[in-house]
């Protein structure tokens, strides 16, 4: 497994846990109220910091383990899954957005907004690496 | 996954270049060992560059290498 695979798989793992917990937590119960945009910003810190903190120990763990593989640029195969994943992800972002366009018409609360927001840009993300991962297992 | 319409010798090449490793013709060529074992196994189309390359190292022609399937469009 090369070192962009296991970067790709700790950020995958991260991704589904932290952004798993915050869905399961936040209380949807203030979702309409404005107390439901500072719960989410409270939430989002703890959250961020644990995606960039595991993000960090990870590629510091495999880089020291095997430091050539970490310095090797990305090839030509490479680049292709990376442009593969990322133009899936495309399309859940573009449905999300039009979620929110559609969100703004039925004049939902600001909270309403901001986790559809997060919520398109996690399962973007999710596509993203996961559509790679899969790229990566099969070959290209 | 479709199949690719060309087959490689890679494999029976680098035995010949004693026992040369994938890794080892992956540095010589640019690329990762990954995408060497994905071009052997026929899982990845390199693009011409790296296939000529490949082909540069063993000192062979491209079509040493890589040979086209007969019977495929």
């Amino acid at each position: 497994m090369s070192f962009n695979e296991k970067i790709h798989w700790a950020a995958f793992v991260a991704l589904t846990s932290a952004f798993g917990w915050y869905f399961l937590a936040y209380p949807w119960q203030i979702v309409g109220t404005r107390a439901g945009v500072a719960a989410a910003a409270d939430m989002l810190l703890p959250v961020t910091i644990i995606i960039i903190g595991a993000m960090s120990l990870t590629a510091a763990f495999f880089a020291i383990r095997a430091p050539k593989e970490a310095h090797l640029k990305d090839d030509e195969r490479e680049r292709t899954i990376h442009m593969r994943g990322t133009h899936l992800a495309y399309y859940p972002l573009v449905l999300g957005v039009w979620a929110n366009l559609f969100a703004i018409f039925y004049q939902l609360s600001a909270a309403v907004h901001l986790n559809l927001l997060i919520a398109t840009v996690v399962v973007a993300e999710l596509v993203r690496v996961g559509s790679q991962l899969y790229f990566y297992r099969r070959g290209y | 996954m479709a199949r690719l319409p060309f087959t490689n010798d890679i494999r029976t090449l680098r035995f010949m270049a004693g026992e040369m490793t994938q890794a080892e013709l992956g540095d010589r060529v640019g690329v990762t060992r990954q995408t060497i074992a994905a071009i052997e196994q026929g899982k990845y189309s390199p693009s011409l560059e790296v296939a000529f390359r490949i082909a540069h190292v063993f000192g062979k022609p491209l079509e040493a290498v890589f040979q086209w399937e007969s019977g495929t469009d």
